[in-house]
């Protein structure tokens, strides 16, 4: 808590995103106690990153050049830097997908008024800048982020949300469609899969403490790929899923690949993919994720 | 022409105030956000059931209203009514959102400005300054933890929650869950309470040194809790004119005649009017429209208020001060709330979708939030969100430029017109990505 000049000094960039990676930073006391805050304008009036930070945290994606530019010179004056959130990750939980309609009503209705110079897509961190760890999420817990401001030799993250979530898979109880919300009854303890919900904790990396399976809402996957499908294309991901829903369900296959074509989905799953594409990115590695 | 630029910190977003000045006169005072989230955009064309995970993330800050209120329209849409036990949890959530918000926006947002320093977080100088202000912010850090521990009871998680869906809640809450909340509030409420005396102090105490904030001029309000019921699971929007009478009252699919949206020439936000004229949205509007909260010490602030600052007062540093009453009032009322079960009973019905047009509105920290949909073969065709945030962008100018003219003279710019845009704003504790949503 006290900004005393002996402990690491410590920043926060946020470029194009929405503050909730920072509104859960601030939930994680630990943190506040042991750093020097030097930059974060959401709570402490600056408007510069200073030289010599030891570590910056950087969420959202980059979307315009003001972004480029705070994040290349956030670089050069951070000794470590930590990719928090989806956005940060895959360029911005926002643009849905390049190739959606929505994407061209934006882009047409950009000719009206005033809008800021965007780029024509939402990049990841990793384009313009080496990121020393990733901390994927939407958004991370707060409890992810004191992992991540750890020494994380040795540390364990769930491989995927199904090992924290505690619902049971049973193998007699086959839903025939897909009907998520609709029936109005969700059961308690048993698999969601099982009950007719599209969720995809199956292939999405854990350490969330399932927080979203537990109470009853499908994983919508927002903490990205589990580590067998790092680096690996959009339809390695998708496969596995299709793979899951077929062993688990009675649900029709042209059921299932038109839930694998959920904007939720292409929101968090996809976006993690997309980087495989681009040869200019990175390959990222396991050991550098949270 | 001279044009200075202040950019904003503690403030949700990207944001700057640009005064431009003309032969030492002030020509012209805008707060311009400066990002563009643009998911009206994105959602066209997406299946309708899906947009309930996807607008939480307009804002970090404000997920938990966009999740219900997007809820709440698609049931509207959908003709589905959820059952009360599921519309108790969800006041629950909002309140949590309430307190977070509250306590955010008052001693991490604006705190700083009271005591001169660059954050909550800051070293004071002195050894006994840096002890009450090392516990200060421990005690706000945890009250405002009370909120967030509420959002993730009632919500699932915190920031984006989910346990809102088309139809009820996926689940209750727990007895000894409900308990241990309570515990929390018992012993966090009398300090809050002291925290927002404190608060009301320091702020009475720098208006003797500045001034009211500026602009406290008359105008209209804008809110959707009722005068004798706080709820903030809203349906009914209120509109009280600058004399102080309720004027209008109106349901949320009537909105487009009343409340007039447009874009702004100067800004990527929008601004919206009550029918051209300047209205004002957010703490000071609901107060001004609450004759009562029915929990003690709310009440007794509320009455403190009325009696010290008439009805309605205008003054801009009074936004701060009901910040402090609504979250008094949100823990006392949390609490009422988890005495009773929340556990038993049904939390949630089914529903069959359909095509057609939707409404969902919820009471935001910041103010009324509307979410309008029309959906056609099970997908999005438009989407409409009314942002509590640009309800007061009108107001923001206004006051801006009342500063801006107070500290610039044929004397010069004085240096207090740095700090005073920080405060005109964050009074109105807008937030920029809804803004630009």
């Amino acid at each position: 808590m006290e900004n005393n000049k002996e402990l690491p000094k410590f920043a926060v960039l946020q470029l194009s995103g929405c503050s909730g990676c920072e509104v859960s930073l601030l939930n994680s006391e630990e943190w506040i106690n042991n750093v020097n805050l030097v930059y974060m304008p959401l709570v402490v009036t600056t408007n510069k990153i200073p030289d010599g930070v030891e570590v910056l945290l950087v969420s959202g994606g980059v979307r315009t050049d003001e972004d480029i530019h705070n994040l290349l010179k956030g670089r050069s004056r951070a000794k470590k830097l930590i990719a928090v959130g989806t956005c940060a990750l895959s360029g911005g939980v926002a643009q849905i997908r390049d190739e959606h309609p929505a994407r061209e009503s934006f882009v047409q209705s950009s000719h009206r008024l005033r809008m800021p110079d965007m780029l024509p897509h939402g990049y990841p961190l990793d384009k313009y800048v080496t990121v020393d760890l990733y901390l994927p999420g939407c958004p991370p817990t707060p409890e992810l982020f004191m992992t991540a401001l750890k020494d994380i030799e040795g540390v364990k993250i769930a491989s995927i949300v199904c090992q924290e979530c505690g619902r049971k898979k049973l193998q007699d109880m086959r839903p025939t469609t897909i009907t998520g919300m609709r029936s109005g009854v969700t059961l308690p303890d048993i698999c969601l899969v099982n009950q007719g919900y599209f969720c995809v904790g199956t292939s999405t990396r854990g350490g969330c403490g399932a927080l979203c399976t537990r109470p009853g809402h499908a994983c919508v996957g927002c903490r990205g790929p589990a580590n067998p499908y790092l680096n690996k294309e959009p339809s390695f991901v998708l496969d596995n899923l299709r793979k899951v829903f077929t062993r688990m369900t009675d649900i029709p296959e042209e059921e299932i690949n038109e839930a694998l074509e959920s904007p939720w989905l292409s929101l968090f799953l996809d976006q993690f993919t997309d980087y495989t594409q681009d040869e200019t990115l990175p390959t990222r590695t396991k050991d550098k994720f949270i | 022409m001279t044009t200075i630029t202040y950019p904003l910190s503690r403030i949700e977003g990207h944001a700057r105030v640009v005064i431009d000045i003309h032969d030492d006169e002030v020509f012209r005072a805008d707060f311009q956000a400066m990002e563009m989230r643009g998911f009206g955009h994105y959602v066209r064309g997406i299946p309708a059931e899906q947009i309930t995970v996807i607008v939480p993330r307009i804002c970090g800050v404000c997920s938990t209203a966009h999740q219900v209120a997007s809820v709440k329209a698609l049931e509207d849409l959908f003709g589905v009514v959820p059952p009360p036990l599921a519309e108790e949890i969800r006041e629950v959530l909002l309140l949590g959102q309430l307190i977070q918000n509250q306590a955010t926006s008052l001693f991490i947002f604006t705190m700083p400005d009271r005591v001169n320093a660059s954050s909550l977080f800051e070293l004071s100088e002195s050894e006994e300054g840096k002890a009450r202000q090392f516990s200060l912010a421990q005690i706000a850090l945890r009250i405002r933890k009370i909120g967030t521990d509420l959002i993730s009871l009632a919500g699932g998680q915190f920031i984006h929650p989910i346990k809102t869906t088309i139809g009820g809640v996926t689940s209750g809450i727990p007895r000894s869950k409900a308990d241990e909340m309570i515990k929390a509030i018992d012993e966090l409420l009398p300090v809050a309470g002291e925290l927002v005396d404190i608060y009301w102090d320091l702020s009475l105490k720098m208006g003797d040194r500045i001034g009211s904030w500026g602009d406290d001029e008359p105008t209209y309000y804008l809110a959707s809790t009722e005068a004798d019921d706080f709820r903030l699971n809203s349906k009914r929007l209120r509109l009280m004119c600058p004399e102080g009478r309720e004027c209008q009252n109106f349901n949320p699919h009537e909105y487009e005649s009343y409340l007039q949206v447009e874009d702004s020439a100067y800004s990527y936000a929008g601004i919206s009017s009550f029918r051209g004229e300047i209205m004002r949205a957010n703490s000071l509007a609901r107060i001004n429209l609450t004759n009562s909260f029915g929990t003690p010490k709310a009440d007794s602030f509320l009455k403190r208020f009325v009696e010290t600052f008439g009805r309605p007062a205008h003054a801009i540093m009074f936004f701060d001060i009901c910040r402090g009453i609504e979250l008094v009032y949100a823990l006392e009322k949390a609490r009422q709330m988890l005495e009773k079960d929340l556990e038993h009973g049904e939390t949630e019905v089914g529903y069959t979708p359909r095509d057609g047009v939707g409404y969902g509105l919820v009471e935001a920290p910041r103010g009324p939030l509307l979410h309008h949909y029309e959906v056609e073969n099970g997908l999005i065709k438009s989407a409409d969100f009314v942002i509590p945030t640009v309800h007061n962008m009108l107001a923001i100018r206004r006051a801006l430029m009342v500063v801006a003219k107070r500290y610039v003279s044929v004397d010069g710019i004085d240096s207090e017109l740095g700090r005073a845009v920080g405060r005109v704003v964050r009074a109105f504790d807008p937030c920029i990505a809804c803004a630009t949503k």
